[in-house]
């Protein structure tokens, strides 16, 4: 079966057939979820922002004009929204995020014992989630969604060099503390 | 000789590195023991990282949308029918208000002999003097300040309205709108 373009869903949704939407939502929810959950550390509160980017986006069809991707649209929805809703639960300042020069350390996050005993596999899944918000949205789109860099600065209207520093800087991280587990002389 | 750094380690990663750089890395992660360390782990994280599973949203999630999408989307339409029918309503009421105050200054200037020995086509001048006196007397002093009054009010609620439909259909648009 001829998979369907996000833009022949959308002609289909904008005549009128709003079934159809079901199938971008069957597309996008999972990545998006991932990325919210990420950004946002809560699953409740991910699932019901995702939830209103999709209707939003759904109110905002008319204006998609198609010069990006929809995925690309629909991520700045994602994204921005969950910026939107961290500043206003006041959980992290937009001051304290905005620039490129954050540092974090995730080893401050394990006790040392705890990092040496931890299944690889399990500790980048839960450290993904340690990292800062926009951070953790940058690596969940570059690696889970296979976005470019170019759509993710657009998506998160950074400057292509700032998202490149910023996904170096999460992978360093990640290294370092894999470099503290027992297994890592096995892996590498 | 380029120095070797993890950003560096991280272009030679995803390739970013022109042929002679490449070279040079290459051969630094030849003799040296502990960058090879380093970019193994690199390469790990990067391989891990590519095989990463989603998330899964809860059982009904889209079924649960679509249907808040129909709900809405008849729900949009009901609160303009309602907005149509309230401004209608308050303009009819207003207009039976005007055309009751007209008739009863009407009859109350006509000649009581109206019905007497002139037929009601001799009283029509008499009937349209008082139509023309009960306007101008409308449109005059106070009664032109309470017309005005009205007549502000009404604006300022379609007003309100409109700003809030604006305000509305400007946030449901999101920040997505220029792409």
């Amino acid at each position: 079966m001829r998979n369907i373009s996000d833009q022949e869903i959308i002609d289909s949704v904008r005549k009128g057939n709003d079934s159809d939407y079901s199938i971008i939502v069957n597309r996008y929810k999972n990545k998006a979820f991932s990325m919210l959950k990420r950004m946002l550390k809560n699953e409740f509160d991910a699932e019901e922002v995702l939830q209103d980017c999709f209707l939003k986006a759904y109110n905002s069809l008319s204006s998609f004009k198609g010069e990006s991707k929809f995925s690309t649209w629909f991520y700045r929805i994602v994204y921005n929204t969950a910026l939107t809703r961290l500043s206003s639960q006041k959980r992290k300042t937009e001051s304290e995020m905005t620039s490129v020069e954050d540092h974090f350390n995730l080893e401050s996050e394990y006790r040392s014992d705890e990092i040496e005993r931890e299944d690889v596999n399990q500790l980048i899944r839960k450290t993904i989630s340690k990292l800062p918000e926009r951070y953790s949205a940058i690596i969940t789109m570059f690696y889970l969604s296979e976005m470019s860099i170019e759509e993710i600065s657009e998506v998160t209207a950074m400057s292509i060099s700032n998202v490149k520093v910023m996904l170096h800087r999460s992978r360093n991280s990640l290294r370092d503390l894999i470099l503290k587990t027992r297994l890592i002389e096995e892996l590498i | 000789m380029i120095q070797i750094t993890d950003e560096i380690l991280n272009k030679y990663l995803d390739g970013e590195l022109n042929k002679e750089e490449t070279e040079q890395v290459k051969s630094a992660l030849r003799n040296s023991e502990e960058l090879q360390r380093k970019f193994n782990a690199l390469k790990l994280v990067h391989d891990k990282l590519s095989i990463l599973k989603e998330d899964e949203v809860s059982a009904g999630f889209t079924e649960k949308l679509m249907k808040k999408i129909v709900i809405r989307k008849s729900a949009v339409p009901k609160q303009q029918k309602y907005f149509i029918a309230s401004v209608a309503t308050f303009i009819t009421i207003l207009c039976l208000v005007f055309f009751g105050f007209s008739i009863s200054a009407i009859i109350s200037t006509a000649p009581s002999s109206i019905g007497d020995s002139k037929s009601v086509f001799d009283s029509i001048p008499n009937l349209s003097d008082g139509l023309v006196k009960t306007l101008k007397q409308l449109f005059s002093g106070a009664g032109l300040s309470i017309i005005g009054s009205i007549f502000s009010i009404v604006v300022f609620i379609s007003g309100y309205f409109f700003f809030e439909m604006q305000k509305r259909s400007k946030a449901d648009l999101g920040n997505g709108q220029h792409l």
